[in-house]
């Protein structure tokens, strides 16, 4: 029955989190087995998350840009939705990217193991699958097994009209009234995506405002447009029941600072947050300690309590973010292998791919605030770039918070199409250490929406000429 | 399962060691305080164990490699079960609900793991994600470096050039090249290889000498007394071991002053900006051997009576003697005597044993007239002569001078010594 085996490295979850540490290990000369419960590699981001995701929403973004050339002079007919053939271009895009991490496992030498994994003690893990179970001996661990949809408390999950970000990815039908319970990226990206394809959507959000980690006015822009597009945008107030009736829809209680609400929706979607996947681990078979939240515990070099385990990603806290995840796989496989490294991004950007995006790094208002850290602020307004202009986009705007001291950048936020995109300039900024000067004397190309950050750094320093600003 | 022997951390300072023997051979079985493997560092052979059970698989090295602390030696395997075994006897073990099942202690497979050494850099040094990379994998502390880039920035230029300084200083300052000659062309000659203690022992003493400024203050203190009391102490305990020398005097009448004088009881720190004032006595004392000059540390001086010493220093000097001593028996000296006592000489300049501050050195004592003002007579007088070289960025000449003239003071009261 139970097979055995032996390696140096074992790596639990083929997310990019999980497979960038397999990948990197096994280039540094390590044995290692790449271990996940679901049979495609790639993880959430890739099958069930950030791909498939960006896929609808840029169906999503073509169709609203496609509306808006009326107002330039170019009409089309009202769009049909072929929902079967959405799918499989979601799919096809999928499966390629995971059929490519499969392909690049096998050309490192990476073996990869379907079934669940299990800890039986530091340094042994049981992988089971409905058909066998293999016993792995590890001299290195890397736990990379992510996050899952959280649930809330006491309201009815288990419904086929209660969605998860996975389930609403499946895009089974278009409902009429869809309710999204959580106001953060994936809740308004999923919820413009069903707005889109024509689902009347309403988004309730138990903080006083949309993606609670973003500054406000970045938000603002995004929350103009999500007025227009969505039924209604409900602060401050929480779901506290959800019944289903026959027909499958459901009657969904609404508390808010008004009192309660009671109203129905053919489809709900949950999407309060992620919870780190421990429980299927056995962690209380090894050393390994949680943080007060749940996380598994991570010093810089991504060890748990347990020198031989690692963990990285999801699991280990926030912000759960793919390209935090594939930064701390490839230190902990380092680490492993003897490599001097360590966690040391001074930031780690956030991006949402709503239309307009939103994107952030390093410092926020709202943080510097709250810790009582010294700033300056320099800004530009997408109403005075032509090429934001030109494209419809003079809502966006570009902002960079600077030391009052040093003049160095330590945060940047954007809101505009392509922020994402625009906000590595200001990741490289603040791993660079920039200052004002150095972004502003960059040579940007004009018109681009890039050039915004230029422009930012030019306001802050009184040097811009697309702009008055007056002398301070 | 098979694990690899490790060379560990051999305490501080020694990076790497020579291998001179290799006790064991393939299929050999061992036990955890089995000797494997002889190596012999700077200034000591020491004797590698086992560490675990088992049997000798593979040895990955061999007579004079040159090896590095974590470096691999050989390959042992373990006689506990094999992984088959394993896998099925564990399942048994624990019962399903063991949250508070007992944990095997130690874990069979696990190698000792090492502290990785590259930590993240503090947010207030200014440099990119590449130097800091770098500056990981050469375990380079990034605040220690100025930077002369744009605006401070540390560059990757800064850190070659701060290595290139670590590996100047380290061997001996900066390299005076001197010119090959033929000395054969005068007359014959004949070449002796220097031993590897020798050679080191160079490199640190023009090290010492090039850093420190030092500055040497002669002395004399008069023992009569002193000698008379050692005198009937040897003949006291003579059944004892053996005779008590000076020395375990000259190391309690050291401490008494430095007890009194905490700044020669000290080193600068890294930054050459704190004085580190120690609160123990561990005093180095300077061994001629026949591959060169050793300084083996007695520790905690102050806590130890005359007897106790004058054993110690038998013990150490005759292991130095031996290359027995084991690295930790050589480092963490406060401050170091010298003696050539026995050889002669009157007066010398000895050079400081970095991080130390200072250090004694003891010339041959001899008979003199000396003249009594008080009774106006003259009377013979056992004198010994002494240098005392100091570090003058830590000790200025007042101290220095104290410092001799309360050590000859302390010798000529032998109350000072009556504890035995």
């Amino acid at each position: 029955m139970g097979k055995n085996k032996q390696v140096e490295i074992a790596v639990i979850g083929a997310g990019p989190g999980g497979y960038a540490a397999a990948f990197r290990a096994a280039d540094l000369g390590k044995k290692v087995v790449l271990i996940d419960r679901e049979p495609e590699l790639g993880g959430v981001c890739l099958n069930r998350g950030c791909i498939p995701s960006k896929a609808l929403l840029h169906i999503s973004k073509v169709m609203g840009e496609a509306a808006s050339l009326a107002k330039m002079g170019v009409t089309y007919n009202e769009p049909k939705i072929d929902l079967k053939t959405i799918r499989e271009h979601k799919n096809r895009i999928v499966n390629q990217l995971n059929g490519g991490i499969a392909k690049m496992a096998k050309a490192r030498g990476v073996e990869t193991l379907q079934g669940v994994a299990a800890f039986k003690s530091n340094n042994q893990l049981k992988v089971e699958t409905e058909s066998s179970s293999t016993t792995i001996t590890f001299e290195k661990c890397i736990v990379a097994s992510g996050s899952s949809s959280s649930t809330i408390p006491g309201v009815l999950a288990d419904h086929p009209s209660v969605l998860t970000s996975k389930t609403a990815l499946d895009l089974i039908d278009i409902p009429e009234r869809l309710l999204v319970v959580g106001g953060g990226v994936i809740g308004l990206e999923l919820g413009q995506v069903y707005a889109s394809l024509g689902s009347m959507v309403s988004v309730v959000e138990f903080l006083p405002n949309l993606i609670p980690g973003a500054d406000p006015d970045i938000i603002r822009p995004l929350q103009r447009k999500l007025k227009k597009q969505f039924e209604s945008i409900i602060l401050s107030s929480k779901v506290s029941k959800i019944e289903a009736n026959k027909d499958n829809s459901l009657e969904v209680t609404i508390e808010g600072s008004g009192g309660k609400t009671k109203q129905t929706y053919d489809k709900v979607l949950i999407a309060v947050g992620r919870k780190p996947n421990v429980e299927l681990l056995r962690l209380e078979n090894t050393d390994v300690a949680l943080d007060d939240k749940g996380f598994i515990s991570v010093d810089v070099y991504q060890r748990t309590a347990v020198k031989n385990i690692f963990a990285i990603g999801d699991i280990v806290g926030n912000p759960m973010l793919a390209h935090k995840a594939t930064h701390e796989g490839k230190v902990a496989a380092e680490v492993a292998s003897g490599v001097p490294s360590a966690m040391d991004a001074r930031a780690i950007p956030s991006v949402v791919y709503t239309d307009p995006e939103v994107a952030w790094v390093g410092l926020t208002e709202m943080e510097a605030k709250k810790n009582e850290i010294d700033y300056e602020k320099g800004e530009f307004p997408w109403a005075a770039s032509g090429r934001a202009i030109a494209v419809g986009a003079n809502q966006g705007k570009t902002k960079i918070l600077f030391d009052p001291e040093t003049k160095k950048v330590l945060g940047v936020g954007i809101v505009g199409p392509s922020a994402g995109d625009i906000i590595s300039e200001g990741a490289l900024a603040i791993e660079m250490g920039a200052d004002a000067v150095d972004v502003g004397l960059t040579v940007h190309p004009h018109p681009t929406l890039g050039e915004t950050i230029g422009m930012a750094a030019e306001a802050f320093e009184g040097t811009i000429t697309d702009l008055y600003v007056p002398k301070k | 399962m098979i694990k690899e022997l490790i060379l560990p951390d051999l305490g501080e300072g020694i990076e790497g060691a020579e291998i001179t023997e290799v006790s064991v051979a393939v299929g050999d079985k061992v036990s955890s305080q089995d000797t494997v493997l002889v190596l012999e560092s700077d200034k000591a052979s020491m004797e590698i164990p086992a560490e675990n059970k088992g049997t000798v698989k593979e040895i990955l090295v061999s007579v004079g490699d040159s090896i590095k602390t974590g470096q691999a030696l050989l390959k042992i395997e373990g006689s506990e079960e094999t992984t088959t075994a394993t896998g099925e006897k564990e399942t048994k073990q624990p019962p399903p609900q063991k949250t508070d099942a007992p944990k095997p202690k130690e874990e069979p497979t696990l190698p000792q793991e090492k502290e990785p050494q590259a930590p993240a850099t503090a947010n207030n040094v200014f440099a990119s994600p590449s130097v800091r990379r770098l500056s990981r994998e050469l375990g380079i502390n990034l605040q220690t470096i100025k930077g002369t880039g744009e605006k401070g920035r540390i560059t990757k230029e800064d850190l070659n050039g701060y290595i290139k300084m670590q590996m100047l200083l380290s061997s001996g300052g900066l390299p005076v090249s001197t010119p090959e000659i033929d000395f054969s062309k005068w007359g014959s000659i004949e070449k002796q290889k220097l031993t590897k203690i020798q050679r080191i022992t160079g490199q640190r003493l023009q090290r010492a000498w090039q850093t420190i400024p030092h500055v040497t203050q002669f002395d004399e203190a008069d023992i009569t007394e002193l000698r008379q009391h050692r005198k009937t102490l040897n003949k006291k305990h003579a059944k004892k071991k053996g005779k008590i020398t000076f020395l375990p005097f000259l190391m309690k009448a050291t401490i008494g002053v430095l007890k009194e004088m905490p700044k020669l009881n000290s080193s600068l720190d890294h930054h050459e900006e704190n004085l580190v004032i120690k609160n123990y006595y561990n005093l180095g004392i300077a061994v001629d051997t026949p591959n060169g000059l050793v300084v083996p540390v007695v520790k905690g001086v102050d806590q130890k009576s005359i007897y106790e010493l004058s054993d110690e220093l038998t013990d150490l000097s005759q292991r130095a003697r031996n290359r027995k001593l084991k690295p930790n028996e050589m480092t963490g000296g406060t401050f170091t005597l010298s003696s050539l006592g026995g050889v002669g000489g009157t007066f010398f300049t000895p050079i400081i044993n970095p991080p130390e501050v200072a250090i004694l050195g003891i010339s041959r004592s001899c008979w003199e007239n000396i003249y009594d003002e008080k009774t106006k007579t003259q009377s013979p007088r056992y004198i010994m002569p002494f240098s005392l070289s100091y570090d003058h960025r830590v000790v200025d000449g007042a101290a220095g001078s104290a410092f001799t003239s309360k050590f000859a003071k302390v010798l000529s009261d032998i109350s000072t010594f009556q504890e035995s």
